[in-house]
């Protein structure tokens, strides 16, 4: 009986050629273990590598914007002697503190007397034309300062003309080379603190950054205030409360489409309807801030569903249970869990309308405004747009300005994108 | 009134709302023993809601509207019948009128545009004084309606949740509005467009030279084949040629190879890459690479090579695709089930022979996808393009010649000093949509590879 559950397997071994095992000592299977071993580490390697280029490009990038834009932080001076003792001031120097002091010193001819002071003192090197344009503001404010100065001659260190800047600091033309040479001891550098609080201005010595980052930031207030709520409102209603039909499926698909469609597009649209149907101002932070909070709120959505879907279902069902109503569900428990997934994504989400440009030169915010932006429908430019504006000019004392502003812009995303990751170390909880 | 205001004054009535209705339901909470369905501030939250919702929409619809009915108010005056017929001219004057009634503009080329600007100005008071005080009075009739509502029996929690469902409905449809929008506006202007210039002289000529519009013939000078192509050499060939194998092999190295403690540290540096503001990536190219890749070009003996050339362009947008692939191949490597990769090692395969034969195969629609959307990406990225690249179109194979692309030519044309109907700039509306429907249609095809050909484990 037992033999017949054995099964007979058809043998046939005439067929099956004499077993011979491998002989892994074998001069030819060592080479083809090497040579596979060393396919190995090659291919370790270009992995390696592709991280170590990819990283390089970035330590590369950030390098020649720091090597570039420091300098933009720093500004030439000149040491120029003053004697403004034959200023003719229609009020005492006593009163020269309160308001009216500007006009009043403008009036008395300071800036013809700073000019004339400095054709003295360096005439063969150029005289005023060493001196930026902006020079007498600085001996302005140092006299509303200190207004004994108008009664002794004294000495200023006074910002120096775009082309002197730039020769001092080692690229500069032959002519401004010179002059440089000649000046030698009299230059020092500072801190340019003009940088940051002027607004743009033809003359590279006096173009700084505030107007520019004032308008952003109006812009991106505008943003915020929109695209926040209506981000994490449409999250909550696709998260929670949606029902699963046709409508919300296209709801959804548009979401996720619009954030995949070209920035620039996101200006066409604003063009068209802001500026072209609406007719809202042009150039100004509302209709930047109304385009870009379009642009952001597909992000901010579909980062604050995920926060939203992690938080998991037991605590609705908990919530439920002991009588809450959806929207108290909602708003009492699964939103305080979700806050900060929503709080990071909004962030990132703002990070990036911070960097955009595109869409804000479509609308008009690229236009010369040398003067900050007092409101949200004034006529406005962006960091963003002023890089951009000021890596066009021909005076190569822009060079360092852009980079600098290039640097100014990659603090404040570093820093936002750094509270992004402090808030999602800190505050997430892992279910 | 200024919007601003009102929309404070409004707040302020819904607040005041808020606290009274509130006080109202606390006091019969305390005088009836009935049982409750809403606690005092859902009846706090009702009148509030009742308040603000009706003025905040009336507001909302006559913003939109108002500026028809002021100009429809000018129209009426005597001197209105001095305006020129319907067209560009009575459009201008009326603008023009508008600009001076609102302040913004202080004097007028034409004497019809400067006697108009007081019918306007008071035209635009009395509409304005009319929309504040209907505004107010639906803010009070609403408050004062559900004020009378506020009751024992009334269940005020489930009134205010409708209507706070609505709210986020509402809020929902915002991105179906845009999507519409950009779809409407898109292509609204490019019908126009296309009515001065035939589709297929738009689509298939060879010949863009918008600055010499001959008016006769304006479809012979915007031709746009030389765009496409020059879109498609940089963003999906130089770029790509940059991208895929970096962000290939960094997923690879950084999911594969790398401890956890170095891909802690890495990931994040790559993806820091695609933080980097275009603008930045746009400058650092036109002034760092773009040079470099002429001086390359001259040495290797090529006389075209220029300053604005696709290969400074493509190489910086490739750097800057890197972390978009990367992550996208991270994805789909490590939804290869380990399994499969543990079963190929036992075999007594390398781990390179492993990623090479069964992960990057496995992963393959997963990593097609991404390339596809990387594709999309840098077709539309528009600050590199606009500052390194050329705004002359060419339709060259050679990588150092001046290349120029679709989002550069849609800057370069809605930038310069031309009237806002004008073939020009209605190009840019055509090649917008262009753009539009390209990148759509790589997002829908890269899903669609995704989804059709992704390998069912498990």
């Amino acid at each position: 009986m037992t033999e017949t559950l054995v099964p007979q397997a058809p043998v046939s071994t005439a067929e099956i050629a004499p077993h011979r095992p491998t002989d892994w000592r074998s001069h030819a299977m060592e080479r083809r273990i090497r040579r596979r071993y060393t396919a190995e580490r090659r291919f370790r390697l270009l992995g390696l590598g592709a991280v170590v280029v990819s990283a390089a490009c970035l330590a590369f990038l950030l390098i020649v914007m720091i090597a570039q834009g420091y300098q933009g932080f720093v500004e030439t001076r000149l040491t120029l002697p003053l004697d403004l003792r034959d200023l003719r001031l229609e009020r005492s120097p006593e009163r020269l503190k309160g308001p009216g002091a500007d006009l009043a010193l403008a009036g008395a001819g300071l800036e013809r007397a700073v000019d004339a002071a400095a054709n003295r003192a360096y005439e063969a090197e150029g005289g005023a034309a060493l001196l930026s344009d902006g020079a007498w503001l600085r001996v302005r404010d140092a006299i509303k300062h200190d207004p004994r100065l108008l009664t002794h001659p004294f000495t200023l260190a006074l910002p120096v003309a775009s082309a002197i800047d730039v020769a001092a600091k080692g690229n500069g033309t032959p002519a401004a080379e010179r002059s440089v040479a000649k000046l030698g001891a009299h230059l020092s550098c500072g801190a340019a603190w003009d940088f940051f609080t002027g607004a743009d201005s033809t003359d590279a010595a006096r173009a700084g950054i505030w107007g520019a980052l004032k308008g952003s930031l109006l812009t991106m207030v505008v943003t915020l205030a929109l695209a926040f709520p209506v981000g994490v409102l449409s999250a909550i209603y696709l998260e929670e409360y949606a029902p699963r039909n046709r409508a919300t499926d296209f709801i959804e698909v548009s979401i996720n489409n619009l954030a995949a469609v070209p920035s620039i597009v996101f200006g066409l649209l604003g063009l068209a309807v802001f500026l072209g149907t609406l007719h809202l101002p042009r150039s100004a932070p509302l209709v930047g801030g109304l385009t870009l909070a379009l642009m952001t709120m597909p992000v901010i959505v579909i980062a604050s569903r995920n926060a939203i879907r992690a938080v998991p279902p037991s605590i609705r069902d908990a919530a439920l249970a002991v009588g809450a109503s959806p929207i108290q569900v909602v708003s009492h428990h699964v939103l305080p869990l979700a806050a900060p997934g929503i709080l990071t994504g909004t962030i990132i989400g703002m990070a990036r309308a911070l960097g955009e440009t595109a869409p804000l030169l479509m609308i008009g915010m690229r236009a010369f405004i040398a003067a900050p932006p007092a409101g949200f429908t004034d006529s406005a430019t962006a960091l963003p747009v002023q890089i951009f504006l000021w890596s066009d000019q021909v005076s190569r004392g822009f060079v360092e300005k852009t980079s600098a502003a290039i640097l100014v812009l990659l603090v404040f995303l570093v820093a936002m994108n750094g509270v992004a990751i402090f808030l999602r170390n800190r505050f997430e909880t892992r279910w | 009134m200024s919007p601003l205001t009102l929309l404070f004054l409004i707040s302020a009535l819904g607040l005041v709302a808020w606290v009274i209705a509130r006080t109202r339901a606390r006091r019969f909470r305390r005088v009836t023993r009935q049982r409750f369905s809403s606690l005092p501030q859902h009846h706090g939250w009702y009148v509030a809601l009742c308040t603000v919702v009706p003025a905040l929409t009336f507001l909302l619809i006559w913003y939109f509207v108002s500026p028809a009915l002021v100009t429809d108010a000018v129209l009426a005056t005597s001197r209105a019948a001095l305006l020129p017929p319907p067209g560009f001219d009575r459009a201008a004057i009326l603008s023009e009128a508008r600009e001076i009634a609102a302040g913004r503009a202080f004097g007028a080329f034409t004497p019809l545009g400067q006697a108009l600007a007081p019918a306007y100005a008071a035209a635009q008071a009395r509409f304005d004084t009319i929309g504040t005080v209907v505004a107010l009075l639906l803010a009070f009739a609403g408050g004062a309606w559900s004020f009378l509502r506020v009751r024992p029996g009334f269940s005020a929690r489930s009134r205010t949740e409708g209507l706070i469902m609505w709210l986020l409905l509402a809020a929902s449809l915002v991105a179906i509005a845009t999507t519409v929008g950009i779809v409407l506006s898109l292509v609204v202007e490019s019908a126009r467009f296309f009515r001065i210039v035939p589709v297929a002289d738009f689509l298939f000529g060879t010949h863009w030279s918008p600055s010499v519009i001959d008016p006769r013939d304006p479809g012979a000078a915007l031709g746009a084949v030389p765009l496409f192509w020059g879109t498609f050499f940089i963003g999906a060939v130089i770029a790509m040629a940059v991208a895929v194998p970096l962000g290939l092999m960094s997923a690879i190295y950084l999911t594969q190879y790398a401890t956890p403690r170095a891909r802690r540290w890495m990931k994040p540096l790559l993806e820091v890459l695609a933080g980097v503001p275009t603008v930045v990536y746009g400058y650092f190219a036109a002034l760092t690479v773009a040079p470099v890749v002429r001086e390359a070009g001259s040495a290797l003996g090529i006389a075209s090579a220029s300053s604005e050339s696709a290969l400074a362009a493509g190489l910086v947008m490739g750097i800057m695709i890197i972390p978009f692939v990367s992550s996208m191949a991270d994805d789909s490597l490590a939804a290869v089930p380990s399994a499969m990769r543990d079963g190929s090692l036992a075999m007594g395969a390398t781990s390179a022979e492993t990623i090479k034969r069964v992960l990057v195969p496995a992963a393959l629609p997963g990593v097609i996808g991404g390339v596809l959307l990387a594709i999309s990406r840098a077709v539309g990225e528009t600050m590199i393009v606009v500052m390194a690249a050329s705004g002359t179109a060419t339709l060259t194979l050679n990588p150092f010649a001046s290349t120029t692309t679709v989002t550069k030519q849609i800057v370069d044309l809605l930038t310069g000093e031309a009237e806002f109907a004008s073939a020009k700039t209605l190009a840019a509306f055509a090649l917008g949509l262009t753009l539009f429907a390209i990148t759509l249609l790589l997002n829908v095809v890269a899903l669609m590879v995704v989804r059709r050909y992704r390998e069912a484990y498990d």
